[in-house]
């Protein structure tokens, strides 16, 4: 077995990239017009709701199922068989052989990727010390805690080193310690230069570590590019307010385009070029003001407007 | 090729490493011992009852005679109890002896007339059908033989030309072997023999192609595949996890086939059934060999076809009756070939890939048909598996999407199709 190389493009520069990818079940269009690059390097936030078009577009690049059409190259070229070798993915359906030891686990897995036995065999240990499992390496994945198992599915994901990793919505279902140290781990494993594709409705996780992202919608691309150039696209702003006796803004502040109660107080959001600071006369008015903040747009927010924008764009 | 071969290692370390390779191993020839030989031991002794047998006896001697006779035949179960006509005539006896079979002191009865020689007559009572076995494959021959022997008594016929008269023809059967040389035949040897290579492929097919379903279902109840396909192509996958349980099912088929020939140097016998291992010409050998291989990947492959569409175990169980049924019909076609086994219908139906592992076999130990059919045989399964295959590597990859809805005929017809 040889481990295949890739001539990788360098940092920043698109390492995987998606033309016009295109997949419907019967009817159903899942995926429409799809076409999106990864830069080396990055961690790239695939984003979306649910039924958005995520999972289908990943096993796409998987070769799990055949786009309809559309091209996917790797470095330059032509995703092959071979080529997925370089790929790690953690699909959202994911689990382990229960009746197999973790260490055997890991190095059959390895080995499905290409890594010689011998080389699988120190990585697997070495994953297993640095995941504190060290003791469990000789024991069945059945007596394993969820937790535990995850951490191995994880470990299973990146021992072969790959070049660019898929995970499909991996914090779901985890507590948020254990979230806390795959985080970590993902943002280690950047570093050590690998490009890693991180799938997930959950838009305030992506907001976190993402360096770029790509929002889906409906089985197309909606926003996509580096998370500085997306936040310039979308200067919005909002402020968050709140008041002694829990009284309610004016419905008609200037600028405002959306408001409502989250978690206590008043996020208003303001349209484009609106200044926060215009509004704080007219909210000091309403009596006294406990809470004032004036914020950079949420991924959330973008999301929101990014689909009011299209709407609108495509209605006209 | 080289991830094939991590399945393929994965696949059957698993299963010869497990409790249930090393449970089936010990038992394994045990069942089969349990199949063959039970029914067999079971007819020979312990299955006869003791039964009794009420005689009226109106003759000199018959009742006596036809004792002797069944004594000699080894039936000690039957024992002849009489019943004396009295005062009552025999219209009394009749009816005693009646109540002695409703009431089940005795099995059935009989009345021998006082002309019995002359007329040969006899009148049997009885209650079951089960009695009418015991008349015509016992009474009637042995009464047979005291009535002959009588008669040849009267007629004052002399020992000597009693026993001339009545022999019977002996038969010696020669086996004319390729070469044109002579070998001693036991045909009853080499049909049972047949017949137990044929179980062997049976029960092989049967447990390790269940074996391949749970397999494959095995790695979409754990969710493992996903990963898998990330990793390597579903038609790879799919012949890594057939050849790997192949693999453990022909171990163990070897570990009871030295063990066979280890504790039996030329065979083995049990009650009135010889298993010869000399039966086990180089055609033969080969047949078996090629059948069972074949066989049991084209049935493995099938079987993983149906657990890629399936999610659960529960699923795929409507499927198992029209698969089962590639086994049964051709057992149910036996005693057809076994009869005519170069007739044109025979020819055939040996030839469907299916039904080859156990009709062509058949066909093979009974009488070798002409070489160009077991190879046609032998090409017709193979190119079977290799549809096989590639049909279950695309139903896998369809039965990915399938989350959770049980398949029917038609979602699988429409995923061979697209």
């Amino acid at each position: 077995m040889s481990e295949t190389s890739l001539a990788l493009p360098p940092i920043g520069a698109p390492l995987l990239s998606l033309k016009n990818v295109c997949k419907s079940y019967g009817e159903k269009r899942a995926v429409h017009n799809l076409s999106l690059e990864i830069p080396r390097g990055s961690i790239y936030g695939f984003l979306g709701p649910n039924g958005a078009g995520k999972t289908t577009t990943i096993r796409s690049i998987m070769n799990i199922i055949l786009p309809d059409s559309g091209e996917i190259t790797l470095a330059g070229r032509p995703l092959d068989l071979s080529m997925r070798d370089r790929i790690g993915y953690l699909p959202e359906e994911r689990g382990l052989y229960r009746k197999m030891k973790c260490v055997d686990q890991l190095v059959y897995l390895a080995r499905l990727k290409s890594v010689p036995r011998a080389v699988a065999r120190t990585r697997a240990r070495e994953w297993l010390s640095r995941l504190g499992l060290s003791e469990y390496g000789d024991r069945k994945v059945d007596v394993l805690s969820k937790g535990m198992q995850q951490k191995i599915q994880f470990a299973a994901t990146f021992i072969s080193e790959p070049d660019l990793v898929i995970l499909d919505e991996v914090f779901s279902g985890l507590d948020p310690l254990n979230i806390e140290l795959l985080r970590d781990m993902i943002v280690e494993q950047k570093q050590r230069g690998t490009t890693i594709v991180f799938s997930t409705h959950m838009l305030a996780e992506a907001e976190r570590i993402c360096d770029a992202i790509c929002l889906i919608e409906g089985g197309e691309v909606i926003l996509d590019g580096s998370l500085p150039k997306v936040r310039a696209d979308f200067p919005l702003r909002s402020v968050r307010a709140a008041w002694e006796g829990e009284l309610q803004p004016p419905s008609d502040l200037p600028g405002v385009i959306h408001s409502e109660l989250h978690e206590g107080s008043w996020r208003l959001t303001l349209h484009e070029g609106a200044d926060p600071l215009a509004l704080l006369p007219r909210l000091q008015a309403v009596g006294v003001l406990t809470l004032y903040s004036a914020n950079r747009p949420s991924l959330n927010e973008i999301f929101l407007a990014a689909v009011a924008r299209r709407r609108q764009e495509v209605a006209a | 090729m080289s991830k094939v071969l991590t399945v393929v290692g994965r696949e059957y370390l698993e299963r010869v490493r497990s409790k249930s390779f090393l449970i089936g191993t010990v038992l394994g020839p045990a069942m089969m011992a349990m199949f063959i030989v039970l029914p067999i031991l079971v007819a020979d002794r312990g299955g006869e009852d003791q039964r009794t047998i009420a005689v009226i006896d109106q003759s000199v001697g018959v009742r006596g005679a036809l004792s002797d006779v069944l004594v000699e035949d080894g039936r000690k179960s039957l024992s002849l109890e009489p019943v004396a006509v009295g005062p009552g005539g025999l219209d009394a006896a009749i009816a005693e002896m009646k109540t002695m079979i409703v009431d089940g002191t005795v099995h059935s009865g009989m009345v021998v007339p006082a002309d019995f020689v002359e007329t040969g007559q006899v009148s049997f009572y009885n209650k079951s059908v089960s009695s009418l076995v015991v008349r015509d494959e016992v009474l009637k021959p042995a009464l047979n033989r005291v009535l002959r022997e009588e008669r040849f008594a009267r007629a004052q016929v002399p020992d000597s030309l009693f026993n001339y008269l009545s022999a019977h023809t002996e038969w010696s059967s020669i086996a004319v072997t390729a070469e044109g040389g002579e070998e001693k035949q036991d045909e009853s040897v080499s049909i049972a023999m047949a017949f137990v290579l044929i179980m062997i492929i049976y029960i092989m097919v049967l447990i390790y192609g269940n074996h391949t379903l749970t397999a494959v279902i095995e790695e979409k109840s754990s969710r493992m595949v996903e990963i898998m396909l990330a990793s390597i192509s579903p038609g790879e996958m799919m012949l890594g996890k057939v050849l790997g349980i192949g693999l453990a099912g022909l171990t163990q088929f070897a570990i009871w086939a030295s063990a066979f020939l280890l504790v039996s140097q030329r065979g083995v016998s049990v009650g009135g059934l010889t298993l010869d291992v000399g039966f086990l010409t180089p055609v033969i050998l080969v047949s078996f060999v090629m059948f069972f291989l074949l066989g049991f990947f084209l049935y493995s492959t099938i079987y993983a076809g149906v657990g890629a569409m399936c999610n659960t175990v529960q699923d795929s169980q409507q499927f198992h009756m029209p698969l089962m049924m590639g086994l049964i019909i051709p057992m149910m076609l036996l005693s057809m070939v076994l009869r005519s086994p170069n007739a044109p219908l025979a020819t055939a139906l040996s030839l469907v890939p299916l039904f080859s592992p156990v009709l062509m076999f058949m066909r093979v130990c009974v009488e070798t048909p002409p070489l160009w059919q077991i190879g046609l045989s032998w090409v017709l399964m193979g190119v079977s598996i290799w549809l096989a295959a590639r049909a279950a590597g695309k139903l896998f990859r369809v039965g990915i999407l399938m989350n959770g809805q049980a398949p029917t005929w038609a979602t699988l017809g429409r995923a061979l199709r697209s």
